[in-house]
C-alpha cells in the first residue's frame, strides 16, 4: 500500500515535471553540438543531443514556445491583414465588422490613455494585446492534448502549447515596452533629464529600481497568471486521471469534470483580462514617459 | 525560471509583428474606417440635400397650385362681372330702344292728331265759308276772305 502510494507520488511529480518542460533545442557542452534535449523527440537520431534540458546553458531555444507564438502571430495578424485586404466599400461583412470592432476598441483605449503624438503606440497596443490574447487562449485547450499527439506518433515527446507560461515570451514583450519607454522619456526630457529622473529625483537610486521592476512586473504578472492557471489545469487533470488508475479512485471523475469546467470558465476571464491589462499598462507607461511633469 | 535565448527569438518576432501592424495592418484598418466614415457622411449629406429639394419641390408645387387656383377664381369673377355687365348693357339698350320706339310712336300719334286737326280745321273753314255764303246768298269772294278765315282758323 505504502509502495503504491509512493509510486503514485513519483508518477504524479513526473507528470507535472513532464508538463513543465519545454521542447528545447540548444548547445550541448559535452558534445559541442546543437541538438534537442535528450529524449525529447524521436524524429531524428542526429538531432538528439546527449545533454538534458538542465545541462544546456543560455544558448538554448524553446522550440515549442517559438513555434506556437509565431504560428499564432501569423494566424492572427494574417487574419487581420487578409480581412483588411478584402475590405470592400459599402456595407461591411461580419468579419470586417469584427475587425473594425477590435480596431475601435483598441483605438479608443489608446486615445483615452495616451495623449502624445507618436504613431507607434496604437499598433504596439494592438499587436501586444492580440498576440497575448491568442497565446492565452491556448490555455483553454486540454493540457493533455499536445502530449497525446506526441505519444500518438508525431515523434515529439515534450511540447508546451502555451507560450505565455514560458517567461521568455512575456519578458521579450516587456523588454520592447521598456526600450520604447526609455526612448520616449529621452525624447521628452532629454538624456540628462531622463538620467536625473532615473537616479536622483525624488528618491535617488530607488527610482532606477522602480523603473526596472515595473517592466519586469509587467512580464511577471502575465507569466504568473497564466502559469498558475496552467498549473491548476494540470492538477485537475491529475485528479481526473486517477479514474484510469484504480477502481477505488473512480469517485474522482465527477468532481474532476466539474472543477475542470469551472476553472476553464473562470479562466476565460483571466485569459482576456491579462491581455487587456498588459495593453493598458503599456499605454499608461508610454503616456507617462511622454508627458512633461 | 529558465531564461535563455528564446528571449531573443521572441523579441525579434514581437518587433516584426509590431512593425507589420505599424506599417500595414493599422493604417489600412484606419483608412478603411475613414473611407466608410466619409461615405456615410456623404450619404447623409445627400439624403438631407434631397430632403431639402423635396421640400422645395413641394413648396413650389403648392405655390403653383395656389397661383392657378387664384387665377381661376379671378377668371371666374371676371367672367361673372363681364356677364353682369353684358346683361346690364343689354338691359340699358333695350330700355333705350323701348324709349325710342315709344317716343317715335308718341310723335307719330301727335303728328297724326295735328294733321287730323289741320284737316278738320280746313274742312271746317270750307264748311264755314260755304255755310256763310249760303246764309248771305252771295258769293263771297273766297280769295278775298281767305285771309280772314285763315286767321280765324289759326285762332281756333
Amino acid at each position: 500500500m505504502a509502495k503504491e502510494a509512493a509510486n503514485n507520488l513519483v508518477e504524479t511529480s513526473d507528470y507535472i515535471g513532464h508538463h513543465l518542460v519545454n521542447l528545447t533545442f540548444g548547445w550541448c557542452e559535452k558534445t559541442s553540438s546543437w541538438g534537442f534535449a535528450h529524449h525529447q523527440q524521436d524524429l531524428s537520431k542526429s538531432l538528439d543531443s546527449a545533454c538534458d534540458v538542465s545541462e544546456m546553458g543560455f544558448w538554448a531555444f524553446h522550440m515549442d514556445t517559438i513555434f506556437m507564438s509565431v504560428f499564432l502571430g501569423v494566424l492572427v495578424f494574417g487574419f487581420f491583414g487578409l480581412i483588411n485586404r478584402s475590405a470592400k466599400k459599402g456595407t461591411p461583412g461580419k468579419l470586417q465588422n469584427f475587425v473594425e470592432f477590435v480596431h475601435e476598441f483598441i483605438g479608443s483605449a489608446v486615445s483615452s490613455g495616451y495623449h502624445g503624438t507618436s504613431k507607434i503606440v496604437a499598433p504596439l497596443a494592438f499587436a501586444s494585446c492580440l498576440w497575448i490574447l491568442s497565446w492565452n487562449l491556448m490555455d483553454l485547450l486540454p493540457v493533455e492534448m499536445a502530449n497525446f499527439f506526441g505519444q500518438a506518433g508525431s515523434g515529439i515527446n515534450y511540447f508546451k502549447i502555451l507560450p505565455t507560461a514560458d517567461l521568455n515570451a512575456p519578458l521579450a514583450l516587456a523588454a520592447v515596452v521598456m526600450v520604447l519607454v526609455t526612448y520616449f522619456s529621452i525624447n521628452t526630457h532629454g538624456l540628462g533629464g531622463f538620467l536625473k529622473e532615473l537616479f536622483i529625483v525624488p528618491l535617488g537610486p530607488l527610482e532606477f529600481i522602480s523603473f526596472v521592476s515595473k517592466h519586469v512586473a509587467l512580464a511577471l504578472r502575465l507569466y504568473g497568471n497564466l502559469f498558475a492557471g496552467e498549473m491548476i489545469f494540470i492538477l485537475i487533470a491529475i485528479m481526473f486521471g486517477q479514474f484510469f488508475m484504480s477502481f477505488s479512485q473512480t469517485l474522482w471523475f465527477l468532481p474532476g469534470l466539474i472543477m475542470n469546467l469551472a476553472w476553464a470558465l473562470f479562466h476565460i476571464l483571466i485569459v482576456a483580462l491579462q491581455a487587456y491589462i498588459f495593453m493598458m499598462l503599456t499605454i499608461a507607461y508610454l503616456n507617462l514617459a511622454s508627458t512633461k511633469h | 525560471m529558465n531564461i535563455n535565448a528564446t528571449f531573443f527569438a521572441e523579441l525579434i518576432a514581437f518587433c516584426i509583428f509590431v512593425f507589420i501592424t505599424y506599417r500595414y495592418i493599422w493604417p489600412s484598418m484606419a483608412s478603411v474606417l475613414e473611407e466608410r466614415r466619409k461615405e456615410i457622411d456623404e450619404g447623409l449629406q445627400a439624403a438631407s440635400e434631397s430632403k431639402r429639394q423635396l421640400e422645395e419641390a413641394k413648396e413650389e408645387s403648392s405655390r403653383v397650385i395656389d397661383a392657378a387656383k387664384s387665377e381661376a377664381s379671378t377668371l371666374i369673377n371676371q367672367a361673372g362681372s363681364r356677364a353682369d355687365q353684358l346683361i346690364d348693357e343689354a338691359k340699358d339698350q333695350a330700355t333705350e330702344e323701348v324709349k325710342k320706339i315709344k317716343e317715335t310712336a308718341e310723335s307719330d300719334i301727335a303728328q297724326s292728331t295735328n294733321r287730323a286737326k289741320e284737316t278738320l280745321k280746313e274742312e271746317l273753314s270750307v264748311l264755314v265759308v260755304a255755310g256763310a255764303s249760303k246764309i248771305l246768298n252771295k258769293e263771297i269772294d273766297e280769295s278775298a276772305n281767305k285771309e280772314i278765315v285763315d286767321q280765324l282758323i289759326k285762332e281756333l
